[in-house]
């Protein structure tokens, strides 16, 4: 019965009064004409009010003029008067409307990205290839094909065993498995000779393949052939023979770096200014709010703020980025000061120039005099490193 | 004596209801359920506050303590506190309220 009268606020029902002598007869000939009526109470002697369905109500005239009875509305009930009443209301409509828009467009677009990688420096690798496709936060889903965008992944990143990229809802997924790099092919018959790759002296060897023309203790120049690929025999009916030249040379080579010392040491002070400029964050658009800051040298920082109720952040937020006043100033510098200032900036200059794979065996701090009385330090880096460089031999 | 050869001459049947058609005698006699065949009326009451009535003519009367209904086997009458028609079909009725009474008064 439920149901039916689901159905009844459905389709829509009138709570009518009915008065008249032949009441009775009235319910008799709506019963007889399958009009549902339900609900009936007697009111008084003459009257009773009683529920029927829209339908209904519009075929009572004839059984009401039978039993002379007078049919009454007393209250429209279901759904279509009350979408009735919202008919006249405007706003009303135009707040649905928009809430519909808004809703299919909030959900058409992607709210976040995740980068699932074993290796985290895999992740910024794929964000870029995502970045030359125009996929961020806020393109739409519609036209973004998940198979095209992981074969895509898996062409421009290398070292990637497996690329998934799945859409849920307004997620999109990219996980990532890494593979296993193969070790580099030496062809054979491929001619390659062995060149140092700056100069040093030499103090350890392991050729592989090759003829070596250089000894432990040699001095070498770059780019002077350590190990040839030429194989040549003693007896000079074989001929030669060409081969692939591998090894290992390590060699003690030397790093300098010279700083004339100054006596004036220019010191960043910040001063207790300050100006905040603030960023309204939609997606990965900016706009700005606030202008520019008024000093002529500064410092940022920027703090990013979104909104994220229940933990879930929103591509909604604020960046504010503070500038900070920066004052130069200069110091004079007592001699043994100005040299450790010197000493330092020249160390850190060299570390920069190291290569990776080198091995810091000594170091040494010079102090020269040039000709026109200035001071200069010299730090020299003694280290040992693989100096060995593969260059094809040319027929 | 009488009253005993009487009772073995109608055992195993039941009474016989006045004005029973010849087709509700075949029903009788193929035991088919009397409220599948025919027209006579099934009244049905659950707990205090339903009955329902299925196979009426008509109403005759309705007021706040007494409904009359007119049936093919005369007219039933449900008296009570309150009562309301839920329902109204030209199948069945469904009448609640505060029932007392149900009569077959004719």
């Amino acid at each position: 019965m439920f149901l039916v009268h689901l159905w009844n606020y459905i389709r829509g029902y009138v709570i009518i009064i009915v008065t008249g002598r032949g009441l009775e007869r009235f319910i008799n000939i709506c019963s007889k004409r399958q009009i549902l009526l339900w609900d009936i109470i007697r009111k008084d002697s003459e009257s009773a009010l009683m529920k029927a369905s829209l339908r209904g109500f519009r075929l009572m005239r004839p059984a009401a003029k039978k039993s002379g009875c007078r049919v009454r509305i007393q209250k429209k009930c279901g759904l279509p008067f009350c979408l009735n009443r919202f008919k006249k209301r405007k706003g009303f409509k135009i707040g649905l409307l928009l809430f519909a828009s808004l809703l299919v467009l909030a959900t058409s677009v992607i709210w976040d990205i995740e980068i699932i990688s074993p290796k985290p420096e895999l992740v910024p690798q794929v964000q870029n290839v995502l970045e030359t496709e125009n996929i961020g936060r806020g393109s739409f889903k519609r036209g973004l094909d998940p198979k095209k965008l992981a074969s895509r992944i898996a062409l421009d990143v290398d070292g990637l065993a497996w690329v998934g990229v799945e859409i849920k809802g307004v997620k999109l997924y990219v996980t990532v498995k890494d593979s296993i790099e193969p070790p580099v092919l030496i062809k054979n018959n491929e001619k390659f000779n062995i060149v140092a790759e700056r100069d040093g002296i030499i103090t350890h060897m392991e050729v592989y393949a090759g003829n070596t023309l250089v000894k432990k203790g040699d001095t070498v120049k770059k780019g002077q052939v350590l190990v040839s690929g030429r194989l040549e025999s003693k007896n000079p009916d074989f001929g030669t023979r060409d081969v692939h030249a591998l090894g290992k040379i390590i060699a003690r080579t030397w790093y300098e770096s010279s700083l004339p010392v100054s006596m004036v040491y220019t010191q960043r002070l910040k001063t207790e200014k300050s100006h905040d400029t603030v960023y309204l964050r939609i997606f990965d658009q900016k706009i700005k709010l606030g202008g520019e800051p008024p000093f002529e040298m500064y410092e940022t920082q920027t703090v990013d703020k979104f909104l994220s109720p229940f933990g879930i952040r929103l591509p909604i937020g604020l960046t504010v980025e503070t500038s900070f006043e920066i004052m130069e100033r200069q110091i004079d510098l007592t001699m043994d000061e100005a040299i450790s200032v010197a000493i330092d900036t020249a160390k850190k200059d060299l570390e920069a120039r190291l290569p990776d794979d080198c091995v810091v065996v000594d170091e040494k701090i010079k102090q020269v005099t040039g000709d026109n009385g200035t001071v200069y330090i010299q730090v020299v880096v003694e280290c040992e490193e693989d100096i060995a460089g593969l260059v094809p031999v040319a027929e | 004596m009488k009253r005993g050869i009487h009772r073995i001459k109608g055992s195993g049947k039941t009474p016989k209801e006045p004005g029973e058609s010849l087709g509700e005698k075949l029903a009788r006699l193929f035991e088919i359920p009397a409220d599948v065949y025919g027209n006579r009326p099934k009244v049905t009451a659950i707990g205090r506050g339903e009955v329902m009535i299925e196979n009426f003519k008509g109403i005759m009367d309705f007021q706040d303590g007494m409904i009359r209904i007119n049936t093919n086997n005369g007219v039933i009458r449900v008296t009570g506190e309150r009562l309301v028609i839920r329902e109204i079909t030209s199948e069945e009725i469904i009448i609640g309220g505060k029932i007392s009474n149900i009569d077959y008064d004719a």
